[in-house]
């Protein structure tokens, strides 16, 4: 599949100007940072808070966003107009998710220094963060071409967030309930292990199992939304 | 050279056929009006033309591809679309909306003056897309489908928003284009507007078509064999043409009688509603 840098940089372009422009959306961009300065009173040593900065965030801005952007493309029929363009599958995709890669990335990285949090190995952190992002990223684009306004899309985020944001808490009923220790493979999950890892006395097992498994669900979403972005290009 | 070739297309949905049997071709440079009313299956073709849809059985081809190649780029770089399917980004301006059309088919920027001449709307350039009227706003979707001088356009009720003064700088416009080399898939159901501009009709009904071929050969197929002549004192008649109302109508002439003389010629419209029984809405 071929693809454009000029053309998704054309998509990318016009993208930050319709998001900059749309405070509805645009404000999410403060969700990490508020975590971080709520947290931050509470102490930087507050269990869970990074996890919970982060998997929040991950739905709050970044699913949310991508899902919106699709979804106001969908209910303004200015996604089939840019099908119709020789812009790409990978184009397009490339081009509407390149912005929210960037925003996450930015909003992140200020909420993780205000928090003041130090992983245990920096290049697993900012590698389980990035995956996280493309994950969340192809959550938004399967959301927004499941929803066909922006109120649905807003309301479509809700499962990402129960199973997803949720996973961490519900895999502590394990104990009580089994069925919930499949919720130990979910990214969050893993996440929140990766993170957990003491800064001395931690092995390369350690950070390669949550991440291959965090890759592994970056990998089989953005495929689904990918695909999913094909059969919407067809009117059947 | 065919630059559209439709054979025996058909279409279904759940048990209703919105097209059957639909053959029909058009040569390059043609401008071919596809007329019928709402509902007749005018979108669903060009949504099949355009890889949007497949057809339930038939074959067609654009460029002499099968339409199923319509989705690659270098097809798209070749063809111009505007449906009711067609949309714009609200928050931007409308320069900026054809800035995305210009870097998207890579072209140069001087497209962009060019394209907003063509839509009449050079001085409206900086205005956001939301504040534009209805009308307005289906000159700039126009703009977005030509900005690239398409070989093939599709345009679906392309002046329906549209007021007199408007539509006929359009008209001009696409006949322009049209003079350029592009071949333009016109659907409508206006049918002064498929008079004016279409070298070629074809009337579709209940997804079928009801007959195809230049609007002076239907009108004149059509045509009611009956000559109207107004005579100065009042009297109207209607006379079938034959040698004896000529002979009548020369009497009336060599004694300054005659007002008005004319042949009772259709409009596509009442050619529609011959073949169908349905008024065009």
């Amino acid at each position: 599949m071929s693809i454009s840098l000029k053309r998704a940089r054309a998509i990318f372009v016009k993208d930050y100007k319709e998001f900059s422009r749309n405070y509805a959306i645009s404000f999410s961009v403060i969700v990490p940072i508020l975590f971080a300065f709520l947290f931050r009173s509470a102490g930087p040593s507050l269990p869970g808070a990074i996890g919970f900065l982060l998997n929040t965030s991950f739905v709050l801005l970044t699913c949310l966003v991508q899902a919106c952007l699709i979804a106001e493309e969908k209910e303004r029929n200015t996604l089939r107009s840019l099908m119709m363009t020789p812009a790409t599958t990978m184009d397009v995709l490339i081009g509407k998710s390149t912005l929210v890669f960037i925003v996450s990335v930015v909003a992140l990285a200020i909420g993780v220094y205000i928090l003041g949090y130090e992983p245990a190995s920096i290049w697993a952190f900012v590698a389980a963060v990035i995956f996280s992002i493309i994950l969340y990223t192809a959550a938004g684009t399967i959301c927004g071409l499941f929803s066909k306004t922006l109120l649905e899309a807003s309301l479509s985020i809700i499962p990402v967030a129960l199973v997803f944001t949720g996973a961490p808490w519900g895999v502590l009923l394990a104990d009580d309930f089994p069925i919930f220790k499949v919720l130990e493979y979910a990214p969050s999950v893993q996440l929140v292990r990766l993170l957990d890892i003491q800064n001395i006395g931690f092995t390369m097992e350690n950070l390669l199992k949550p991440l291959l498994i965090i890759l592994a669900w970056t990998i089989v979403l953005t495929i689904v939304s990918v695909a999913l972005y094909q059969r919407r290009l067809k009117d059947e | 050279m065919d630059v559209i070739q439709v054979e025996h297309i058909r279409k279904r949905f759940g048990n209703k056929d919105a097209l059957s049997d639909v053959s029909f071709s058009i040569p390059k440079g043609e401008i071919f009006g596809f007329l019928g009313p709402s509902g007749s299956g005018k979108t669903t073709l060009i949504k099949i033309l355009t890889a949007q849809l497949n057809p339930t059985s038939g074959q067609a081809s654009v460029f002499n591809q099968p339409t199923e190649m319509m989705q690659q780029s270098a097809l798209k770089m070749r063809f111009g679309i505007l449906t009711d399917n067609s949309g714009l980004y609200e928050r931007l301006s409308i320069e900026e909306n054809l800035e995305l059309y210009r870097q998207l088919y890579d072209l140069p920027k001087s497209s962009i003056d060019k394209v907003l001449q063509f839509v009449n709307l050079s001085g409206e350039r900086k205005k956001k897309v939301n504040r534009l009227s209805k009308g307005m706003r289906q000159r700039v979707l126009l703009a977005c489908a030509v900005i690239h001088e398409p070989e093939l356009l599709f345009l679906d009720e392309p002046t329906s928003a549209l007021d007199p003064v408007n539509s006929a700088h359009i008209y001009k416009g696409l006949r322009c284009l049209n003079e350029k080399g592009t071949t333009i898939f016109l659907t409508t159901h206006d049918m002064a507007e498929a008079e004016l501009l279409c070298n070629r009709v074809a009337i579709l009904y209940q997804g079928q078509i009801q007959t195809i071929g230049l609007p002076r050969e239907l009108k004149k197929q059509h045509r009611e064999n009956v000559v109207c002549v107004d005579l100065i004192n009042g009297e109207a008649y209607e006379l079938p043409i034959d040698e004896g109302t000529a002979v009548q109508i020369a009497d009336w002439m060599k004694l300054g009688l005659i007002e008005r003389i004319e042949t009772k010629e259709p409009s596509l419209g009442d050619i529609f509603i011959k073949m169908t029984g349905s008024e065009l809405l």
